[in-house]
């Protein structure tokens, strides 16, 4: 067993992680389910990479993700963090068994379920609790669907909202007595200092610890974490416990960032927003084999929404299309590893988190930055050979990237899923091989190495999922030539499964989003009399340190540069 | 549950504003804790809004349940949690003589006094109730072997302010001797030297302990043995898990025969390692009366685990970081990061090791040691808030003996300190003070009775009928706290009510400092701005 353990750290990583959850039990509930299609009963993908298998007290089986998330207390919603799975007494009010004095109840306003939640709530009563079971035909019968997507798309606030997954009672931590409001909590300095606070730290590296433990060999950390604010320092620290007590586990982060605006001028803010985004990302990169920044400053205007519509000022809907791409990335770490010469007809292309790791960061020129492109639906093979067509639809989610970038030493790995061959045949294993094989022939430059993995299976679409579909995508993710009628957007009700194509490349087209970093850190930080110098001193930065960030930061430049001197023997 | 004192986003106020802005914070953050404070408190439960439950008596535990945005407020419970983290107790004396010293404050101001001139008398109160506070305290000797009726006695008092009399009683032995089980003469305790475990346990309120170890994890082979005894334990921090190197990514071999051999090197070199540690057992276990046992803080994969599990060695995976130096103390021998140098010398040695299932989860039990220096507090209790509320009432009854033992010295309690110092104050220091500072003085020693008035409040007592009783004994020269049940002036000494000195200490040097900082405010400072603690 190759075992992952993910950590989300901060709250928009938890969205992101919500909807990751979502989709792999969406998957476990359509394997169980006789009535889905085949390619979803076989999908010949090992969920024991990403879940375990346990039990309460009382003996009930469980099933649930290896998963420490990590937020503020109090953004769980009517969510409890200790999950229903395994609350063996749910405590009543009144019995005290410490105190034989008085009692003072303080209750805050009881936070009540969405539409939802009730449902889950009242389907779990009626199945008498078990884990993940298919809902769609479950036995809701007051509470339409149609009113559950609505609800959604009008009221999500916390990311529990739209979860339906069963947690571990170890996997939400939340941070508790901060004492500030969560916008306060905007900077590394602080993040720091919190997770340093009281027992906290050793708390977040127990819950780790507690997954790590009962993984037989775990291939990798796949590690989430909500870069906008303190997030980022308690990842940080979090990090580089990972790093001194399991060395040898690879992590895999996802540097994620919301579409948040700032107030484009105040010059405070903008210098601290330009200054936290360096320390963090040259902190956070220094503790991992891989790091993915992802997040786009407007997703909906971006070419990746090109047959989406994505409301930016929405999490729920921005959090959903970052999901499907992680979720495409982590494909090749379950799939089967088959020997040389033996062939499945559901998925090609296994790997671990360390090949993957090797594959983009391990050689010549061991650049760790990855672009994260997404093709979300990834259009169908229409006639043989390929058009061009899937490689132009893969766009970054990565921000600051350059768009014709030339790179004869880019290396990538891409994985394609569910994808069509023409109308609605689904290709096989080989016909997508050979898809791609004669795209990248065709293409005007090619990388220098380049991974696939492939598998029958499409992305879900779960219920919660919401309605970000535009009217070109068909009830099977199908891109049509005309629109159809009825509302623009259409979400899970209408749209079941989405093809998928997403890739992780390692490039120079990367140097704009280096050299935006490295400017800002010079110009803000570094250079004599910047206004940020006594910013980042407060939040633990002394000047030396600063010079380290900014060398390492131009050392990962000039590898990548065509232009710079060091790299200018490429063959 | 939260607290908004005023509106937190004003941004700025005028002085006179400022100041009484931050006397209510105060005296709201003192209001909300008063009923917490003493052995006749009450716990509180505070319900969140998903309806979970957290319960709380203690003044630490519950300010960081509280969502507080009154930046004045935020300065107090920052100092208060401060106090806890130094010293291990007082959070709720620290919160209630804040808030009453701005509340005997605002009297004088209300007046048309300056603050400085009370914060003047503040300092000069402050120095005169340290001095008093090395004249009161009461000196304990530590030898070789410390008293342990006076370590008991102080336990006893701080956790019969957390727990109900019986169970506290349970405990007290418990939290003493596991302190003397990991002290060393001439080095500072190590309080991380005492492992706090629990165990949920459906019908079982019990803590007991354990001397040796409790892990909370177990082997994870179907065949290694759930029971040992006479045990080598290895401590170590070696992986004995197949890693591919850095090149081994299975990419970059032109065939597969290539990459079947470097699969085959490398696991040939974690099993070498296993290899040695199997040469060691038996180099030791020479008859079948003796166990081996291997804790490792890196990963075992599975075919180590089927390696050690055929020469009848137990093994544990991911054990702790601070369980390697907890495993040593307790069992002796040394943690060893590399299979090279093993020798006997390096094991440690159980009487008994075995395991315990609860659903899925899993406890290791490394018991009967010889001269242990480490050992576990084992709680089990039935659903998580009886746990907290146990747990934390155990560390702070460690904290309670660690602290004596280093103070040397204790100070009587039941408000009798309090009530001394008052007298100290107001009959001697404040006649040799110059001017209105004597004001300030005066305001300080008031301030004090905050602690055998809230104890006497909290017993449902008379407040002013105690208090009289009490700086009457004390004129006569008693020194006399109050009794809980009756209000009636008893001896602390003679009940074996004791707190501890550094506790003491610090509340009086660090209550002062706030409310002065408090009371000389120019602005107003904006919520969440100043993250880091006050020192
Ligand atoms: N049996 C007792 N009778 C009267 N007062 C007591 C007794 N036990 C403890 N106290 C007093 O209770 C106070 C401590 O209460 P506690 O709730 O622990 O608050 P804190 O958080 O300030 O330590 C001390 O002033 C102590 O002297
Ligand atoms: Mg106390």
């Amino acid at each position: 067993m190759r075992e992952i353990v993910t950590v989300q750290v901060g709250s928009y990583a938890n969205f992101i992680g919500s909807h990751f959850w979502n989709f792999q039990d969406e998957l476990l509930g359509l394997a169980d389910n006789p009535e889905s299609d085949d390619i979803f009963n076989n999908h010949n993908l090992d969920m024991n990479v990403l879940y375990r298998s346990g039990e309460t007290h009382q003996g009930i089986p469980t099933y649930t993700p290896r998963l420490v998330s990590v937020d503020f207390q109090g953004l769980l919603g009517s969510v409890s963090s200790r999950g229903t799975l395994y609350n063996e007494a749910p405590a009543s009010p009144g019995c005290v068994s410490t105190w034989t004095g008085g009692v003072t109840t303080h209750s805050s306003e009881p936070l009540k379920k969405n539409l939802f939640l009730e449902s889950l709530h009242l389907e779990d009563e009626a199945v008498g609790n078990t884990s993940s079971d298919s809902w769609k035909n479950g036995s809701r019968s007051e509470i339409q669907d149609k009113d559950i997507v609505e609800c959604l798309e009008n009221g999500v606030q916390y990311w529990t909202d739209f979860s339906k997954v069963h947690y571990h009672p170890q996997s939400l931590y939340e941070l508790s007595g901060l004492w500030m409001d969560i916008e306060d909590f905007n900077n590394y300095g602080f993040g720091r200092d919190v997770f340093s606070g009281g027992l906290r730290g050793e708390e977040i590296n127990e819950r780790l610890r507690f997954f790590i433990e009962e993984c037989d060999h775990a291939q990798g950390i796949q590690f989430v974490v909500d870069d906008t604010g303190g997030f980022s320092g308690v990842a940080g620290e979090f990090l580089e416990n990972i790093a001194d007590e399991y060395a040898n586990i690879p992590v895999l982060l996802y540097r994620v960032s919301p579409d948040t605006s700032i107030d484009p001028k105040s010059r405070k803010q903008t210098i601290s927003r330009n200054l936290h985004d360096v320390v963090s990302f040259s902190r956070l990169s220094a503790l991992c084999k891989l790091v993915v920044p992802v997040g786009l400053p407007s997703l909906s205007r971006s070419r990746t929404s090109s047959f989406l519509r994505v409301e930016d000022e929405k999490p729920y809907h921005t959090s959903a299309v970052y999901a499907s791409a992680i979720h495409s990335i982590s494909l090749p770490f379950r799939m089967e590893q088959l020997g040389p010469s033996a062939q499945s007809s559901y998925t090609c292309g296994a790997m671990s988190v360390n090949d993957l790791v090797q594959i983009l960061a391990g050689q010549s020129r061991q650049n760790i930055i990855s672009i994260l492109d997404v093709s979300m639906p990834a259009p169908s093979f229409t006639g043989y050979p390929a058009q061009q067509s899937l490689l132009e639809n893969l766009q970054p989610l990565t921000p600051d990237v350059a768009e014709d970038a030339e790179d004869f030493q880019a290396v990538e790995s891409m994985t394609v899923h569910g994808v069509y061959r023409a109308g609605r045949q689904r290709a096989s294993i080989t016909e997508v091989k050979d898809a791609v094989q004669a795209a990248y022939d065709n293409a005007v430059t090619r990388p220098k190495f380049s991974h696939l993995s492939v598998a029958r299976c499409p992305l879900p679409v779960p219920l919660p999922f919401p309605s970000i579909f535009g009217n070109l995508i068909g009830q099977h993710g199908e891109l049509l030539d005309t629109p159809i009628s009825g509302p623009a957007s259409r979400g899970s009700l209408e749209v079941h499964s989405i093809p998928m194509a997403a890739r992780l490349r390692s490039s120079n087209a990367i140097l704009p989003f280096l050299e935006n970093r490295l400017g800002n850190l010079r110009k803000f930080g570094i250079a004599r009399g910047a206004l940020g110098t006594e910013l980042l001193r407060n939040w633990g930065f002394g000047k030396d340190e600063l010079e380290d960030i900014g060398e390492t930061l131009s050392k990962m430049f000039t590898t990548l540069n065509p232009y710079s001197e060091e790299s200018s023997d490429s063959d | 549950m939260s607290l908004r004192v005023l509106n937190p986003n004003a941004e700025v106020l005028n002085k006179s504003a400022a100041l009484h802005m931050n006397i209510n914070a105060a005296k709201g953050l003192q209001d909300v804790l008063k009923t917490n404070l003493g052995p006749k408190g009450t716990i509180k439960m505070l319900v969140g809004g998903a309806g979970d439950i957290k319960l709380t008596k203690d003044g630490n535990t519950l300010l960081k349940e509280m969502q507080i945005q009154n930046p004045t407020a935020i300065m107090i419970a920052r100092t208060a949690v401060a106090q806890d983290d130094a010293s291990g107790d007082g959070t709720t004396s620290t919160v209630l003589f804040i808030g009453e010293l701005m509340k005997q404050s605002e009297r004088y101001i209300d007046e048309g006094m300056h603050p400085r001139v009370l914060v003047d008398g503040f300092e000069i109160a402050k120095r005169a109730t340290l001095q008093f506070l090395e004249k009161f305290k009461t000196p304990v000797v530590m030898g070789e072997e410390p008293d342990k009726e006076i370590l008991k006695m102080v336990a006893r008092t701080t956790l019969r302010t957390k727990l109900y009399e019986a169970l506290a009683d349970q405990l007290t032995d418990i939290v003493a001797n596991a302190v003397l089980c990991i002290r060393k003469p001439e080095e500072p305790i190590d309080l991380f030297m005492v492992e706090i475990m629990h165990m949920r346990h459906k019908f079982d309120v019990d803590t007991r302990l354990v001397e040796g170890l409790v892990l909370d994890h177990g082997s994870r082979h179907p065949d290694m043995k759930r029971r040992a005894e006479n045990c080598y334990i290895l401590t170590c921090n070696v992986s004995l898990e197949y890693e591919k190197s850095e090149i081994n990514a299975g990419f970059f071999y032109t065939n597969a025969e290539q990459r079947e051999a470097m699969v085959a090197a490398e696991r040939r070199s974690v099993d070498e390692r296993v290899q040695k540690i199997i040469d060691l057992k038996n180099k030791v276990c020479t008859s079948n009366d003796n166990n081996f046992v291997v804790i490792n803080q890196k990963g075992i994969d599975p075919p180590s685990l089927d390696f050690l599990a055929r020469e009848g060695i137990i093994a544990l995976r991911r054990a702790k970081r601070r369980n390697m130096e907890r495993l040593v103390l307790a069992c002796g021998g040394e943690a060893v990061n590399s299979v090279d140098d093993l020798n006997p010398d390096c094991l440690g040695w159980a009487g008994l090791v075995y395991e315990h299932v609860l659903g899925e989860e899993k406890y290791t039990f490394v018991e009967n040691v010889k001269n242990p220096h480490s050992c576990t507090i084992l709680i089990k209790g039935p659903n998580d808030h009886t746990i907290a509320q146990i747990k934390d009432a155990v560390r702070d009854g460690l904290r309670a003996v660690k602290n004596t033992i280093e103070d040397e010295a204790v100070v009587l309690g039941a408000g009798a300190f309090e009530v001394a110092a008052r007298q100290y104050l107001v009959n001697e220091v404040k006649k040799s003070v110059q001017g209105r500072a004597q004001l300030g003085v005066e305001a300080f020693a008031d301030a004090l009775l905050v602690v055998p008035k809230t104890l006497a409040e909290n017993s449902g007592l008379d407040t002013q009928d105690v208090i009289i009783a009490l700086t009457g004994e004390h004129d006569k020269g008693n020194v006399v706290g109050l009794s809980q049940h009756t209000g009636e002036p008893i001896d602390p000494q003679m009940e074996g009510i004791f707190d501890n000195y550094s506790v003491k200490r610090q509340i009086i040097n660090s209550g002062p400092v706030i409310a002065s900082q408090l009371l000389l405010v120019d602005e107003v400072i904006r919520a969440g701005r100043n993250m880091r603690k006050p020192n």
